[in-house]
């Protein structure tokens, strides 16, 4: 490996000029099919509009842009620059433009953004940034996405210097307002970390990797996105926008392109499992598949075998599953499962689970299949921590903690939650797990945190969204989530006092919980309306999620994840 | 013109009680239509009118004028 991730795609593009890189893919259109020179050069042109345009060594640049070509050679050439490219979600028109820019404001803030690149259509949401107090954006950059780069002058660009332990991209956690946290991740840890990754999964010269992940995600910017480049193997990038609504596409894709390697939240492997239908899979063959790795989300067997059952016909088979546990905070993996194997599984029983024993159980209603997410990467420790910061043996359950070659500083300006997860030199993960037989198994969260479809959402987003709401109880309201088996994923739950007892009255206001959700694109899937002090306050007065989620499964919900018609 | 059936089987597979859904309505706009809602929506509607819709025709869907449409369309129905 080089020393810098543009050092080595000059690299992999010396050798191998004409080697595709990047296959843009979109369906119905043509694709743009980019070779590792012809990307570099035009990463180049890129470079020198960036460079014209005030953008400098060691900033960071925001981007806002759709699934466009033009992506490619931006985000390559602001790293050409040796500035920090950081990609953020395009906003939905779902999402409200203040949430939008407070969550901007919010990043800029603890981020150090200097620069938005973004479209035209989002200009006038985005300018203000410019000349808000004590903002740290010195300009909003339009770059032209729909046509070629100008033609730039013949002063060359300047040659730059890069330390392998500099930052080479800022990650951010997703969160949807001001509290998302910032990753910077230095040259040598990306590189490090995708050069013993692909030894995990053993990477090979006619690896294709197929992704629909957006590349604000750490799955979708690491595992495919920088990995392909810096290994060298060609990326079949698709739209997300497009997946969500004909997720069949993923299978086009890896078809048509011969893929092998793919990653998928959970909850994908049941969208795809629900959607397509016999005559949708006619003329596919997924056999090129290598490994289908689901990653991002809780892993559950039943998920994995729905997928197995429903595409065996178009050749996927039980080796082709993986699973990887993986966070933006140790750059990305730091478990996976062996390739050509499918995950271990480990028959537990609830309540042994629940009194921090993992000891093998009989099938029965309380008995719970723990996928294994595999074994730990090169160059990455793992350890089950108790409530005491003691490490526990294999069997035991307890808190996720890593120590990484290719671990995070910190979060960027915000050393009180970097305090709160990096010890020692490790990272607690917030999850809970145990090992057993050299695999590791995640089980739960201790974090508040909810995971909805691969996206991490903060409950005090969701109640601070829900605050404007008429005839809710100021600060009488908590959001935690419930495990869906249909659709594979966290649903978002509300529970909130009023004081309102029509029925009318209470439909409307359910509409207006779900509305604020929406501003921030949170979709709010149950409200449950309670009688004013029916709320379980925690010591420090406020009422406490875990107590409270408690209370609405025993008060309204037969068994933890069916729920009756309120 | 969104037929009441149509209209409601996606308010029962969002589990809403009422939202005015017209023609123009986009998904976006409608609490609880998602992008994982939106697969649960597309199933109820092919269980409830016996049809079935493809993946490029899924695609293509911008608003509900455009659902109603496909539909009427695999059902042989004229469009409104």
């Amino acid at each position: 490996m080089k020393e810098s991730l543009w050092a080595q795609w000059a690299a992999l593009a010396e050798t191998g000029p004409s080697v595709e890189a990047v296959i843009h893919w979109v369906e119905d259109r043509p694709d743009q099919r980019w070779t590792r020179s012809e990307l570099l050069q035009e990463a180049v042109q890129a470079a020198h509009w960036l460079r014209a345009s005030g953008v400098r060594q060691g900033e960071v640049c925001a981007l806002v842009v759709r699934h466009v070509p033009q992506f490619y050679p931006l985000y390559l050439g602001v790293v050409r620059l040796g500035a920090i490219p950081a990609v953020l979600s395009y906003p939905n028109s779902r999402i409200h433009p203040q949430k939008f820019i407070d969550g901007l404001v919010g990043m800029s803030h603890r981020s150090g953004l200097d620069w938005v690149l973004t479209e035209q259509d989002l200009e006038p949401v985005v300018r203000p940034l410019v000349t808000m107090p004590e903002s740290t954006v010195k300009g909003v950059l339009l770059p032209p996405l729909d046509r070629a780069w100008p033609a730039s002058g013949p002063e060359p660009l300047p040659e730059i210097q890069v330390d392998p332990a500099s930052p080479c991209l800022l990650q951010h956690s997703s969160g949807t307002t001001g509290l998302q946290k910032g990753v910077i991740l230095s040259h040598a840890a990306v590189l490090g970390h995708v050069e013993a990754y692909a030894e995990s999964i053993q990477l090979r010269p006619g690896d294709r990797i197929v992704s629909w992940l957006p590349l604000y995600h750490d799955m979708g910017m690491i595992a495919a996105f920088q990995m392909a480049l810096a290994m060298g193997v060609p990326l079949v990038q698709m739209d997300p926008f497009q997946w969500v609504s004909a997720p069949g596409l993923l299978f086009t894709a890896i078809s048509r392109e011969q893929g092998t390697l793919a990653w998928l939240p959970n909850f994908a492997y049941n969208i795809l499992s629900d959607r397509l239908h016999e005559e949708d899979l006619e003329g596919l063959q997924l056999g090129t598949m290598r490994m289908f790795i689901n990653c991002s989300e809780p892993v559950r067997e039943e998920s994995h075998q729905r997928f197995l059952a429903k595409f065996h016909g178009a050749g996927v088979r039980a080796e082709m599953l993986a699973a990887c546990y993986a966070m933006a905070e140790t750059t990305f993996a730091a478990t996976q499962t062996a390739p050509g194997v499918p995950p271990a599984l480990f028959l537990a029983d609830r309540d042994d689970l629940a009194r921090g024993v993992a000891l093998p159980a009989q099938p029965g209603p309380s008995a719970r299949v723990c996928v294994s997410s595999g074994t730990p990467i090169r160059g990455c420790e793992m350890f089950v921590v108790g409530e005491g910061g003691e490490d526990l043996p294999p069997g035991q359950v307890g808190e996720l903690a890593i120590r990484s070659e290719w671990m995070f500083d910190g979060y960027r300006n915000n050393p009180e939650e970097t305090a709160l997860c990096l010890r020692d030199s490790r990272y607690f993960t917030g999850d809970y797990g145990f090992t057993l037989d050299d695999e590791w198994y995640v089980i739960g969260r201790k974090k508040d945190i909810l995971i909805v479809a691969g996206k991490n959402l903060y409950p005090e987003d969701i109640e601070d969204a829900l605050r404007g709401v008429e005839h809710l109880a100021p600060g009488r309201m908590v959001a935690f989530g419930l495990p869906e088996e249909t659709t594979g994923t966290e649903s978002v739950c509300v529970v909130a006092e009023t004081d309102l007892e029509g029925d009318k009255e209470r439909r409307a206001l359910r509409t207006a919980i779900l509305k604020a959700g929406m501003a921030i694109d949170v979709t709010i899937a149950k409200v449950f309306l309670v009688p004013p002090r029916w709320l379980i306050k925690s010591s420090a007065g406020k009422p406490s999620r875990k107590a409270n989620k408690q209370r609405v499964i025993e008060t309204y919900l037969t068994t933890e994840g069916s729920t009756h018609d309120l | 013109m969104i037929s009441e059936a149509l209209k409601g089987v996606i308010l029962g597979a969002l589990d809403l009680d009422e939202f005015d859904l017209r023609a123009e309505t986009v998904a976006s706009e409608v609490p609880g239509w998602d992008s994982l809602s939106h697969v649960a929506v597309l199933c109820a509607i092919e269980g409830a009118f016996k049809v079935r819709f493809g993946t490029l025709e899924a695609l293509r869907l911008k608003n509900v004028g455009d659902l109603q449409a496909l539909v009427d369309a695999k059902l042989g129905k004229p469009t409104a």
